[in-house]
């Protein structure tokens, strides 16, 4: 550990500067410390120069302290995930430390906050170079407020990765442009004695240790996949929500809250998630586009509810946000745990689709298509979201709004129903869907019952009804099964050796993909985006391949189970699992491949 | 005309209370010149969760206990609707308890109306949340009713006095219609086969309708009546409470009507994605 506290300008200077086009930083401290906002500065320095953008952060399931970090990758190409080591570590205090010697890169840089003392020794490696500053003290001392530490701590940071001093404090100014003048003077007051002290410890402007790169600017979004996901059903005509309250799902509810009264809709806070499914069931009858979403304790309560909508066919999105079980689990973690309760959570046989966007601008894709896909099987279409996948931000392409279409698939005008002789709100088709006239339509008179029943709504037990029923509800899966959203692949389709996974694990998956190309390992990845039914492509993936790594977020292995009880070969299959509630590292996945392979 | 399904008969036994709501509402519905095709009847689970089927209109079946969060789906979805939610005391104040609650709280622009027998009939018996047992005191769904901040329309019916629950069901239809919220109409509906109280419930009733000291807009008066009779061992019947309730409030607008082609919106959409913008 090499610690600079005092002036020793030169050190700095006369190291070569390292150039990265791949970095990845991690702010921490107590929560209130304000590690957010070191983060976002930097997010807007770093989209500035064109890089593409990937954030977390750790938080505690408390509404202030504990602690708490945010992390950023920046980098030239787009990732879609965070980087095997941090680069750049901004601690605030030595747990901070703690938590990041573990994942820091040997040639990593950490500044550290000495207010109270110097960092903690023995914990990081010597190659690593750190900057202790008092940044709470000076914030304290020269301006009085202790908040005012991540100004004057973004003031050094910039001077390390070699921002322009101007560039910087724009980016500040614009962080902060809604706040009164004064408040935004103070903040640049103390990003400017951050500055001063960057120069006393021979961090001069121009004299920086490292330097990013710059990339072509595009035209990106940063989003989370929640938001992304509650826009993408916005944009295909959902009106109605119904939610309560869970990690890692709110932010659906508050999306929507704020936009869909702007369009005549509305998102309701209901008393429990027993109320939400069904409220949104109501609204669903109506004809209205609706959705209900949860995490995993508030989608097992939905089941009954999804279970309904299989059977009495009423089309709705429900979204499972997975976050780490069983039962209370570990609120904001990241788990794929719930596979298993996605397909087969509803009592008794019903047709259902579950989806899962392949990153968080995906989920635009996939919120708007299973809105479209739950009129036409006018039954339950689920979405697999994962704490990070909902919300983690990432830089995405602008969305095609132009492509997003509407599809009222087999709902009757009044028009249409006057025509009629009869209807039968259960008829009986060749595709299984039946024509739907919705309650006011004067002729479509109906009855919609989870029950079993005839044609006309009205139950019946009857044993030959009951086979043509369930028959025909089966046959609307198979009525959209070419439809369905097809997997990302990457990779010689002819390589031996596959990686299957899907959700937030598949930028990761492929990520060590490329470092086992590069080790040359001739490898292929599929990460589906339709896990249920299972498609042809997950099959004939595994069947093509000599061996396939499924690897995923859970203990049980779920997906390798769907996969493999969908007829997917067993005997290729190497299950890669992971369940202690933070990410993969495509680094530990390329290695395990690796070894694995050398065994065989 | 198109022609769809012929209304079921329904399945009661014979004397059921049930038939009395039945027929009282289909009689409302005439009275008011409300088209089938405008109304919607959604029940719960139970002997009562079959009216749906009997009556010609619209009808969902729901979840046991969810009728009311399915209602106030379809009523904030589509205001134009006539939405009447049925279903037993058992749907309503056991496992539907909670939605009960925060539907009186909420008060959507639907009618509730609860055919309450004091037992558990379908299922053969059991015991139910308004019946004094062994086990536990019967809850007075309308004190509950009182008790809850937002309540608007709050009555208690009995089938057999026909006369005056057509009155009723006809107040309530109308409270829901002018947009004042939520129409809460306990029934006492006895299950002749399982806890026959036709002649016990019509003797500890007290009419409020014929009384000219009563104030059905005075919540402590509603309240001070209900607990002085529970204390003879009496219960009210008529309309219990009302207020305007929401009256005057800016109504949602009807989803289900609307124009969903996303190019009317596109720049508006632009806008969002704009706010991502990096």
């Amino acid at each position: 550990m090499n610690v600079t506290t005092k002036p020793n300008a030169g050190d700095a200077a006369a190291t070569p500067k390292r150039q990265l086009s791949d970095i990845s930083v991690m702010v921490a401290g107590q929560g209130g410390d304000g590690s957010l906002t070191i983060a976002s500065l930097l997010s807007a320095q770093f989209a500035s120069r064109g890089l593409h953008l990937y954030s977390t952060s750790n938080i505690a399931s408390r509404i202030k302290g504990g602690h708490a970090a945010a992390f950023l990758r920046a980098s030239v190409v787009p990732t879609g995930c965070m980087g095997d080591h941090i680069d750049l570590l901004v601690a605030f205090d030595d747990e901070a430390v703690e938590m990041a010697a573990p994942n820091m890169a040997p040639d990593g840089i950490v500044v550290f906050d000495a207010s109270k003392g110097a960092p903690p020794e023995g914990i990081l490696a010597d190659t690593i170079q750190v900057f202790a500053v008092p940044f709470g003290r000076l914030a304290v001392r020269d301006l009085g407020r202790d908040l005012l530490k991540n100004c004057l701590g973004f003031g050094i940071v910039s001077r390390i990765l070699g921002i322009v001093d101007d560039a910087a404090e724009s980016s500040l100014r614009q962080r902060f442009k809604r706040l009164p003048a004064a408040v935004v003077e103070t903040n640049v007051e103390a990003f400017r004695i951050g500055l001063s002290h960057a120069d006393e410890i021979g961090l001069g402007e121009g004299t920086s240790p490292w330097t990013v790169d710059e990339a072509e600017r595009e035209e990106h979004l940063m989003i989370a996949g929640n938001e992304a996901l509650s826009f993408g059903f916005l944009a295909a005509g959902g009106r109605f929500y119904a939610g309560y309250p869970i990690t890692p799902a709110s932010e659906i509810l508050g999306w929507l809250q704020r936009h869909l009264p702007k369009y005549g809709g509305m998102a309701i806070q209901a008393e429990d998630e027993l109320s939400a499914i069904n409220m949104a069931t109501g609204a669903a009858l109506t004809g209205t586009r609706s959705m209900a979403a949860s995490s995993g304790p508030g989608f097992v309560l939905m089941q009954e509810g999804v279970s309904q909508l299989g059977s009495a066919e009423i089309p709705l999105v429900v979204v499972d946000c997975q976050r780490a079980g069983p039962s209370t689990g570990m609120p904001t973690k990241v788990e794929q745990s719930d596979i298993g309760t996605m397909i087969n959570g509803g009592h008794g046989d019903y047709p259902k689709v579950v989806l899962s966007p392949a990153n968080q601008g995906d989920s635009f894709v996939i919120g708007a298509f299973a809105t479209n896909l739950a009129q036409r099987i006018q039954g339950p279409v689920i979405i697999a979201m994962d704490r990070a996948m909902s919300q983690d931000s990432t830089t995405v392409k602008p969305f095609d709004l132009e492509g997003i279409t509407v599809d009222n698939a087999k709902r009757l005008t009044r028009e249409e129903v006057l025509k009629l002789e009869e209807y039968k709100r259960y008829k009986i088709t060749d595709d299984g869907v039946s024509p739907w006239a919705v309650p006011g339509t004067p002729g479509g008179q109906n009855l919609v019952t989870g029950n079993e029943r005839n044609e006309w709504g009205l139950v019946s037990a009857e044993p030959k009804n009951r086979n043509k029923m369930i028959d025909k509800r089966a046959r609307k899966i198979e009525t959209v099964r070419d439809d369905l959203p097809k997997g990302c692949r990457w990779g010689d389709a002819k390589a031996p050796i596959g990686l299957l996974g899907f959700g937030s694990a598949g930028p990761i998956i492929e990520r060590a993909a490329i470092r086992l190309a590069e080790a040359g390992t001739d490898v292929q990845v599929l990460r589906p985006r339709t896990i249920w039914p299972v498609l042809d492509e997950t099959i004939d993936f595994i069947r093509q391949c000599e061996r396939v790594y499924v690897i995923e977020y859970n203990e049980a292995g779920q997906l390798a189970h769907t996969v493999s009880g969908a007829g997917a070969p067993k005997e290729k299959m190497v299950s890669l699992r992971k369940y202690d509630g933070t990410p993969f590292r495509a680094v530990d996945i390329a290695n395990t491949v690796l070894e694995k392979e050398a065994a065989e | 005309m198109t022609k769809t399904y012929t209304p079921a008969e329904p399945i009661w036994c014979a004397g059921c209370g049930d038939f009395g709501v039945q027929g009282a509402l289909e009689r409302s519905l005439i009275d008011l010149n409300i088209a089938k095709h405008d109304v919607m009847i959604l029940a719960g689970i139970g002997c009562s969760g079959t009216l749906q089927n009997n009556v010609g209109t619209y009808g969902y079946h729901a979840l046991h206990g969810r009728v009311l969060p399915a209602a106030t789906g379809v009523a904030f979805a589509n205001p134009d609707l006539t939405v009447i939610a049925v279903g037993g005391d058992g749907d309503g104040f056991a496992i539907g308890a909670g939605h009960f609650v925060h539907s009186v709280k909420r008060n959507p622009n639907l009618v509730y109306i609860v055919m309450n027998n004091s037992v558990y009939g379908l299922t053969k018996g059991q015991d139910s949340p308004t019946m004094d047992s062994s086990a536990a005191e019967g809850l007075d769904s309308t004190r509950l009713a009182l008790s809850i901040p937002g309540a608007s329309f709050i009555a208690r019916g009995f089938s057999r006095w026909s006369a005056q629950l057509h009155e009723l069901t006809v107040a309530a239809l109308e409270h829901t219609r002018a947009g004042r919220g939520f129409a809460f109409l306990e029934v006492l509906s006895p299950c002749v086969t399982y806890n026959d109280t036709y002649a016990s419930w019509e003797s500890m009733l007290d009419n409020l309708d014929e009384d000219p000291d009563y104030d059905p807009t005075d919540l402590s008066m509603a309240f001070s009546r209900g607990v002085a009779l529970d204390a003879e061992g009496r219960m009210p019947a008529g309309v219990i409470y009302r207020n305007d309730g929401a009256v005057g409030k800016e109504a949602p607008p009807s989803m289900a009507g609307q124009d969903l082609n996303p190019a009317q919106h596109l720049d508006a959409y632009r806008g969002i994605m704009n706010s991502y913008a990096v």
